[in-house]
């Protein structure tokens, strides 16, 4: 146990979100990926992260309202250069 | 020739229309405004068509569009004071080495997670202010990369990466904090300096 975070686990919670969002280049993705495997609290914090990454995915797939549809569709044709107004 | 890209471009552009609706709903929290919002974006979208180069990102060239027809339009209504872009890199990056937390809690805080509903996080998120909220939907529900998000919010993608990190950081807060409130999850007063920071060798 040590009161400052070992070098590893600064880069691996730095880098944290972007290893997530799949961000970074292969060499840093492997590394990270080992720190996790051997660092319980950053692999804690790793999985927190990625399950509320996966929560706010799942919130967002509203489906527009049959009416904004058709809307849309006159909108577009009357704007059409071909002239269909 | 012509006729087969601009059908293209129409049915294309069509089929996102869903995702823009998700996602306008996200920008103006209000299903009136969505609709009206989604409905600029396809008329400038059809109106600058021929602006679009075929096989770029047309997805992220409409959430371009529509982020723009927010700020200039909807965002006037919405009174929300514009954050200043202050956000500066070292100061998420100082933040991460504190996020060191013990596992007890931490497990405590994952399992707490698993219980907390769609409404919740859906409300955490309508809470962080527009650019946080913005920037933690288009990469999580939409899946763009840095680059495409930092295109569509016209800003630099270190500034995109500061907003996910304190977005993400917010609406962890806020999870936690509806957690409490159900008695999911116990809020201890963090002691940084004794309980941070602690990884096994």
């Amino acid at each position: 146990m040590h009161a400052v975070p070992k070098p590893e686990c600064e880069e691996a919670l730095d880098r944290l979100f972007e290893y997530i969002d799949h961000e970074l280049p292969e060499d840093e993705i492997h590394r990270i990926g080992e720190h996790l495997k051997e660092c319980p609290p950053c692999e804690a914090e790793h999985k927190i992260n990625e399950k509320i990454k996966r929560l706010v995915n799942k919130t967002g797939h509203d489906v527009a309202p049959e009416d904004l549809r058709a809307r849309i569709l006159t909108t577009i044709r009357a704007t059409r250069p071909d002239g269909a107004s | 020739m012509t006729d087969t890209a601009e059908f293209d471009f129409e049915s294309q552009a069509l089929s996102y229309m869903d995702q823009l609706y998700a996602a306008a709903l996200r920008m103006t929290r209000n299903g009136a405004d969505a609709e009206d919002l989604v409905q600029e974006t396809f008329a400038k979208a059809f109106a600058a068509q021929d602006k679009f180069t075929p096989g770029t990102n047309l997805k992220a060239w409409l959430y371009r569009i529509q982020t723009n027809a927010f700020i200039n339009t909807y965002r006037k209504k919405q009174r929300e004071p514009k954050r200043s872009d202050a956000d500066s890199v070292e100061d998420w990056q100082l933040a991460a080495a504190a996020e060191h937390t013990s596992s007890g809690l931490a497990s405590a805080e994952d399992a707490a997670l698993d219980s907390l509903g769609d409404d919740e996080v859906k409300r955490a998120l309508s809470e962080l202010s527009e650019d946080f909220r913005m920037a933690v939907y288009l990469s999580d529900v939409e899946g763009f990369a840095y680059k495409e998000i930092a295109e569509i919010m016209d800003t630099p993608v270190g500034t995109v990466m500061s907003r996910l990190h304190r977005g993400r950081k917010l609406l962890r807060e806020k999870l936690r904090d509806y957690a409490a409130e159900r008695g999911l999850y116990e809020r201890t007063p963090v002691k940084k300096d004794k309980d941070g920071g602690a990884c096994r060798a």
